[in-house]
């Protein structure tokens, strides 16, 4: 029990990483997806270099270089931070291709509707299509929301006081290696049941009031 | 010095009201394919004109140049004396002033879907006129009332059938006030009966003298509400002229045989 309970000690931080990537993702996620669809020449070209460099690279190699490269230059970069900007980047480039599936299913309709009523192009895009976005894109980001809560416990490679580094903490301490790991398992999974549960919920609500 | 005179003015009451729509030589190609071949079209103020042919014709795309949905490759098109030469660069200004003065009515209604009602109607007001949410909700709701909507101001769109969508959207085109109203077959995708409200909201809106340009396959509603009838067939306007002459003693074969078509089924 006690151990569970040190284990525990790592669920905030594990969650404040999570959200906190996934914020930086939601947000950077925007310009990115924007971008691959420009006209303007070049632009689509270093949005989508951008995104398959961000994907291409596996989350821990990300950290280290943050962690270990960066960070003997930036002193300011200590473990968390290091870890929120490797994960944040590397979700900008999900959700920005998250973003570009929800921006192909809005017809082209809906710019023509706002077009046509006088609204230039941003004020389309802010009021008209990117609300809609964001709803149908809400499935696909739980999901991948849902799985950077587990990848985040990469984190713990570069020293980020998370379930897993608490859980490793815990193994090396008692005569049960593999139990703490045990445990920390099924906090992840209380974790992600209430979340897969609540975006169902929430796609089904959002889904009931704008069903054509 | 001498007084100055006023020149004698005489009062003279014009014969014909001045346009309100006036393409130049509108030419749109798709690669080889020509959509548009350099197509002139004047509509008065106060008009209603009706736009009929077979598919492909270039009647929507003709539609859609006059608010440059569609860009055309080449031509000039006045909307109110706001003038935009297609061959040249014009600004988003020049792009906004033209548009201020035109509402667009669609065959697929493409109202907001993630908007009740109401915020369809007023969203636009607020955005593009600058009115506080209040005062676009009060006109949006006379003009919600006005279509015989006023109770579904709270509801989502999908909630209503398309009758209801499509004067939802007559109302949404309505709320900026525009000069000009563009209807693209605004009856085409509903049911023969429920086109019907559709059609009762244009007429009225015609009565009361708005410049309307209807692309329609609604033969009756062209004949007995148009003051102008235009008929194109492969990317020109092969006749045009007052609708009950074209309909009862066309002169081109192609009118003729179109007409024949739709008329004796």
């Amino acid at each position: 029990m006690d151990i569970f309970l040190t284990i525990l000690q790592g669920v905030p931080m594990t969650i404040g990483l999570t959200v906190s990537a996934l914020a930086l993702g939601a947000l950077g996620g925007i310009p990115l997806a924007l971008g691959r669809r420009s006209t303007i020449p070049g632009v689509s070209f270093v949005a989508v270099s951008l995104i398959e460099i961000l994907r291409g690279i596996p989350p821990i190699v990300w950290l280290f270089i943050i962690y270990f490269g960066l960070g003997t230059a930036l002193p300011m970069l200590d473990p968390l931070t290091s870890a929120v900007a490797g994960l944040g980047l590397i979700s900008c480039a999900y959700m920005a291709e998250i973003y570009r599936g929800g921006l192909s299913a809005i017809t082209r309709g809906q710019w023509e509707a706002g077009e046509a009523l006088g609204m230039g192009r941003q004020s389309v895009l802010t009021f008209i299509i990117g609300p809609q976005v964001f709803r149908v894109s809400i499935p696909a980001a739980a999901s991948y929301a849902i799985g950077l809560l587990k990848d985040s416990s990469v984190a713990y490679t570069i020293g980020v006081s998370e379930i897993v580094y608490f859980a490793n903490d815990q193994s090396r301490q008692s005569s049960d290696a593999l139990g703490p790991f045990f445990l920390s398992a099924l906090v992840y999974v209380i974790m992600t049941i209430p979340c897969a549960w609540a975006t169902r919920a929430l796609d089904a609500r959002l889904r009931m009031r704008v069903a054509r | 010095m001498p007084p100055h005179i006023e020149p004698p003015r005489i009062q003279e009451k014009p014969l014909t009201k001045p346009f309100a729509i006036q393409l130049e030589s509108v030419a749109k190609k798709y690669g080889d394919h020509t959509v548009l071949n350099n197509v002139s079209l004047s509509v008065r103020e106060g008009e209603v004109t009706a736009m009929i042919g077979p598919s492909g014709a270039g009647k929507s795309t003709l539609l859609r140049c006059i608010n440059f949905l569609e860009r055309p490759d080449t031509g000039c098109i006045t909307v109110e004396g706001n003038q935009i030469d297609a061959g040249t660069n014009f600004t988003a200004k020049d792009l906004a002033a033209l548009r201020r003065n035109v509402g667009m009515v669609f065959q697929s209604f493409n109202l907001f879907p993630h908007l009740n009602v109401l915020r369809n109607v007023s969203i636009a007001q607020e955005r593009v006129l600058g009115r506080s949410r209040k005062e676009a909700d009060v006109r949006s709701m006379q003009l919600l009332e006005r279509v015989g909507l006023a109770d579904k101001a709270k509801q989502y769109p999908s909630r209503c059938s398309g009758g209801q969508q499509q004067r939802i959207a007559i109302a949404r085109a309505l709320a900026l006030d525009p000069r000009v109203m563009l209807f693209d077959e605004p009856t085409s995708a509903l049911d023969p009966e429920v086109g019907l409200e559709v059609l009762a909201v244009m007429k009225e809106l015609a009565a009361e003298g708005m410049t309307m340009v209807v692309v329609t396959h609604e033969m009756q509603f062209a004949r007995d509400v148009s003051d102008h009838l235009v008929v194109m067939a492969n990317g020109t306007i092969i006749e045009e002229g007052d609708p009950e002459q074209v309909f009862t003693n066309p002169v081109q074969t192609r009118t003729r045989e179109f007409l024949r078509a739709v008329l004796e089924r």
